[in-house]
């Protein structure tokens, strides 16, 4: 039962605790993995096993919300289960990769079926300027995502290892399916949200410029980026010339009718 | 540094403070369909209500920044300074086009995403994982502690000095051009970068790939994603992204009802597997 709380708590505070602490890296295995050894009573086995899980997920990391696996899950509940049981990396490392692949699975089915749906929440109560409203849900959205999360860890050392195994095994697949095609759809209603600011009829058709080239050239965003702004220059170049000759436009007919004369000179100016 | 914090007075340097302290929870209530907009709402509180002081003008401002945003969390302080001294503007001046700040919000998110992610998750995160791991099987204690001090440091700074500098440049460089009245110049610049950073997204981040093949006696003869790629790549999530668009704002429709539409869709799709 301890033991079970203080990963549990652990998780809560590095996992969950890393996003509303700026993505700060505390819920990685280097740093989970002594911390558990610390307080489950066996540092050595924290630092080695963490160590070693580092190695694997190091090139995982959540990347525009795209990624392979959750590791800070995985690592607390391998760690755990290394010092409990007394077998060390023999135990750790046969758990660690499917925990970090379901871990990644339950973290976007509370992202998607969770806390999605609240978006439009956000929205109204900005529409109605309800600031307390937007600040609570705010953090109370974060609490109840990473409590719910942490309940797998605390089940998962209470039942022991090779129950979680069982368990592991047991979500329908399709809805994991779904749930993971729904988690790449979802983007397509911020971007729509974004289209229907930007969009005017003179400039549309820059959207399919970008579309086109991450499609078929696969730039990646900063050289896209590039390419947009040295578009954005030429035409607000142009855009700046005909600002001028606008002015020049309208200041002129006042000028000639006081300076008749001279107009053959402003001619020669223009053309200069 | 203290060049940059010179011209703001101390009112503002207290907002830029509360902006990066804010920015951290920028991710606390992520959502698939708008990413961190709350976070950089709740960061953007302090300066919406000592610009704006009528209740309608505040509440324009909030709807405006409870808008999708998403980048890498080093960058985030800079861009809110950014929109903070455009906030300003537009609070002094009823002319000021609003929708530059948006425009401007969106042209810098993907591009600042792809340094920020590249530098911190991909040279800095590692760098300090490999130093980290030869620590601890050494059996070195402190091996995590050094871990996130040599990953931290450098991207605390990036933020800290950030937020200022998008403050300041944003009012020098916004105030100068509004003076010449050619904000409506960069105003559709921003936009086009914008739009431009919106395909791009559109395209590496909308997924959606068929499942289903035709097959006659255990043979495949047909697979349907690689039939649509040969018409044209991202067909698919360009029509979904562009139907979400055509719902939003030519139907009305909620974005509450697209979002529970897109998972239920998801799933029935998934279950008779067409995906």
């Amino acid at each position: 039962m301890y033991e079970a709380f203080i990963v549990a708590l652990v998780v809560f505070l590095t996992v969950g605790g890393q996003e509303l602490f700026g993505l700060t890296m505390l819920g990685r295995p280097i740093v989970i993995g002594p911390l558990i050894g610390v307080l489950l009573g066996d540092i050595q086995t924290g630092l080695t096993v963490g160590a070693s899980l580092e190695t694997i997920f190091i090139g995982i990391v959540n990347i525009g919300g795209a990624s392979a696996a959750e590791p800070g899950l995985a690592s607390a509940l391998a760690v755990a289960f290394a010092i409990t049981l007394h077998k060390g990396l023999a135990v750790a490392l046969p758990l660690a990769i499917p925990l970090g692949i379901i871990g990644l699975q339950i973290k976007t089915l509370l992202y998607v079926a969770v806390v999605g749906p609240f978006a439009s929440k956000f929205d109204s109560m900005a529409s109605k300027g309800n600031q307390k409203g937007i600040v609570r849900l705010h953090f109370g959205l974060w609490g109840l995502q990473w409590f719910l999360y942490s309940l797998i860890p605390f089940f998962a050392m209470l039942f022991g290892s090779h129950a979680t195994q069982v368990a592991l095994k047991m979500i329908p697949q399709v809805i994991v399916n779904g749930l993971t095609v729904a988690g790449n759809v979802l983007p397509a209603v911020g971007m729509a949200m974004l289209m229907k600011m930007l969009w005017d009829k003179n400039i549309s058709v820059f959207y399919f410029l970008g579309f086109v080239i991450v499609a078929y050239m696969k730039l990646p965003l900063v050289a896209v980026a590039v390419i947009a702004i040295i578009i954005a220059v030429l035409i607000a170049q142009r855009d700046y010339q005909l600002h001028k000759l606008t002015e020049q436009v309208n200041a002129k007919p006042a000028v000639q009718s006081t300076n008749d004369k001279s107009s053959n000179s402003e001619d020669d100016d223009f053309f200069n | 540094m203290s060049k940059i914090t010179k011209k703001l007075s101390s009112d503002e340097k207290k907002l830029i403070r509360q902006m990066y302290w804010r920015s951290f929870t920028l991710y606390s209530a992520v959502t698939p369909a708008k990413q961190g907009a709350s976070g950089f709402e709740y960061s953007m509180l302090p300066a919406i209500n000592r610009f704006y002081k009528n209740a309608e003008d505040k509440r324009k401002a909030m709807v405006r920044q409870m808008s999708y945003f998403n980048t890498n969390i080093a960058m985030v302080p800079f861009v809110m300074g950014i929109a903070a001294s455009m906030e300003k503007k537009r609070s002094e001046n009823k002319d000021f086009n609003e929708d530059s700040i948006n425009a401007v919000k969106t042209s810098l998110m993907g591009p600042l995403a792809g340094i920020g992610d590249s530098l911190t998750w991909g040279v800095l995160r590692v760098l300090a994982g490999s130093i980290a791991i030869s620590l601890a099987q050494g059996g070195n204690i402190l091996a995590p502690i050094i871990y996130l001090l040599i990953f931290n440091i450098p991207v605390q700074l990036v933020r800290w000095y950030g937020g200022q500098l998008g403050y300041t440049l944003g009012s020098t460089l916004i105030s100068d051009l509004y003076e010449k009245g050619l904000i409506n110049i960069m105003t559709k610049a921003a936009s086009i970068v914008g739009l431009v950073m919106v395909g791009a997204m559109t395209s590496s981040m909308v997924k959606f790939n068929l499942a289903w093949n035709l097959v006659v006696k255990g043979k495949t003869i047909l697979k349907s994603q690689a039939l649509l790629n040969q018409i044209f790549i991202g067909l698919l999530p360009l029509l979904i992204t562009l139907l979400c668009f055509y719902l939003l704002k030519n139907k009305n429709v909620s974005i509450n009802w697209l979002i529970i539409g897109a998972i239920v869709i998801s799933i029935i799709l998934a279950l008779i597997g067409v995906v």
